[in-house]
């Protein structure tokens, strides 16, 4: 059961960039651009530091 | 699941309208991070920073416990932190907050040891790596100061404080050291030590701060909408917790977990009542794989080096851990079976720092 839900955990994040934009939140993957994004938008950032398994 | 959930939260859910109004990034190589501005405790592998574009650090999501990853995180109370986040951005936009200092930038880079065994080959430059290498630096350059630096996110429970998850810092139950000093189940914890802290993450972080020598730490908590100050005695050792999930991360390695001696059986032993006299309840295979030490379940460790007290340190195991640079060999006064034998235990590093 541990090897499954690692394993759906793995593939979920793997296909998290593409889903994500189409169907969920955006999430980039450069810190410097999203620095440049949010001065250009006045928005705040939302940072996830994760270290992958 | 945690950070696949807070990843993949749906447009048109609340948690996704809320990070609709952020810029959302994630970050998975730490080459480039500066660890100085984005200091946190390196073996939280999922740690988030609400900020803004001039790189000021609204409040911090994450922190964990010995016993899981997951105990402090909840999708409740990170959308709380996300709507917190927003309302702080509103207020610096307004000019309401001040600007903090930041602090001089340090790259993970600037530790040679780092760069010559992650960089220069090529691999991952893991979250934890980045402490233990700087913890290695430190300790090449004589400034390694345990207490502070292995120890890092003393557990809140120690004081007393038992957290109601889903709701961020509302005390569920005040116990020990902090119902002893007024806090009350209901209570909402606003700041430490005067610190504004909005998050698990934020008073984790906070809290690590305190001189582990300090004898008190003030807690604001927020009751019935009014603040009242509260002035925790902090108990001996308040900042020891268990260590044995940092794995790579607290030396030197001794290959025994021991318990301390109680003061009944240290009367009947003729022992020095405050000394750390240790009973052995476990030992680690690798003790005879790597021919470190000979100690059996059972022994009581009365010594080491021939000091027998401590301080800090209340057992053997955590004196050696604490007082005795890794790859040393130590001398052991040891009863077996009520009988003084002496024997040597060497120390080891892990493979990695070698």
């Amino acid at each position: 059961m541990k090897t499954n839900a690692f394993l759906a955990h793995v593939v979920l994040l793997l296909a998290a960039p593409a889903w994500a934009q189409e169907e969920g939140t955006r999430w980039l993957d450069n810190y410097k651009a999203a620095l440049r994004e949010a001065r250009e938008t006045g928005k705040p950032i939302f940072l996830e530091y994760r270290c992958e398994p | 699941m945690f950070d696949a959930q807070v990843v993949l939260s749906p447009k048109n859910s609340p948690r996704g309208q809320l990070l609709a109004q952020y810029v959302a990034v994630r970050i998975t190589r730490m080459d480039d991070v500066d660890i100085a501005l984005f200091d946190y405790d390196r073996n939280n592998t999922l740690y988030y920073f609400a900020m803004n574009a001039d790189e000021q650090i609204y409040l911090r999501y994450g922190g964990r416990d010995s016993a899981s990853p997951d105990t402090y995180l909840h999708l409740d109370s990170i959308e709380a932190a996300l709507r917190r986040g927003l309302e702080l951005h509103k207020k610096y936009q307004a000019g309401e907050i001040p600007k903090a200092k930041r602090p001089d930038p340090l790259s993970p880079r600037q530790f040679p040891l780092l760069v010559e065994r992650t960089y220069a080959r090529n691999n991952c430059v893991e979250c934890h790596l980045i402490g233990d290498f700087q913890n290695m630096h430190r300790e090449l350059d004589g400034t390694l100061d345990k207490p502070r630096h292995l120890y890092r996110s003393p557990d809140i429970k120690t004081i007393g404080i038992h957290l109601d998850v889903p709701r961020g810092l509302v005390v569920k139950e005040a116990q020990g050291a902090v119902e002893a000093a007024g806090m009350k189940s209901g209570d909402l914890i606003t700041a430490v030590d005067g610190t504004a802290v909005w998050t698990f993450a934020d008073l984790q972080h906070r809290y690590d701060q305190v001189p582990r020598d300090a004898q008190r730490v003030k807690l604001t908590v927020e009751r019935g909408g009014a603040p009242a100050e509260l002035s925790v005695a902090l108990p001996p050792l308040w900042w020891v917790s268990d260590v044995r999930w940092r794995q790579s991360s607290i030396e030197p390695r001794v290959y025994f977990d021991g318990t301390p001696v109680d003061a009944a059986r240290k009367q009947h032993l003729k022992l020095d009542p405050d000394g750390f006299a240790t009973e052995v309840k476990s030992v680690d295979m690798f003790a005879e794989v790597m021919k470190s030490h000979q100690l059996k379940r059972g022994d009581i460790i009365t010594a080491v080096n021939g000091v027998s007290k401590d301080p800090v340190a209340r057992t053997a195991d955590l004196y050696i851990r604490l007082r005795v640079k890794a790859g040393d060999t130590v001398a052991l006064s040891v009863l077996r079976d009520g009988k003084p034998i002496a024997m040597g235990l060497k120390t080891f590093r892990m493979s990695f720092r070698k």
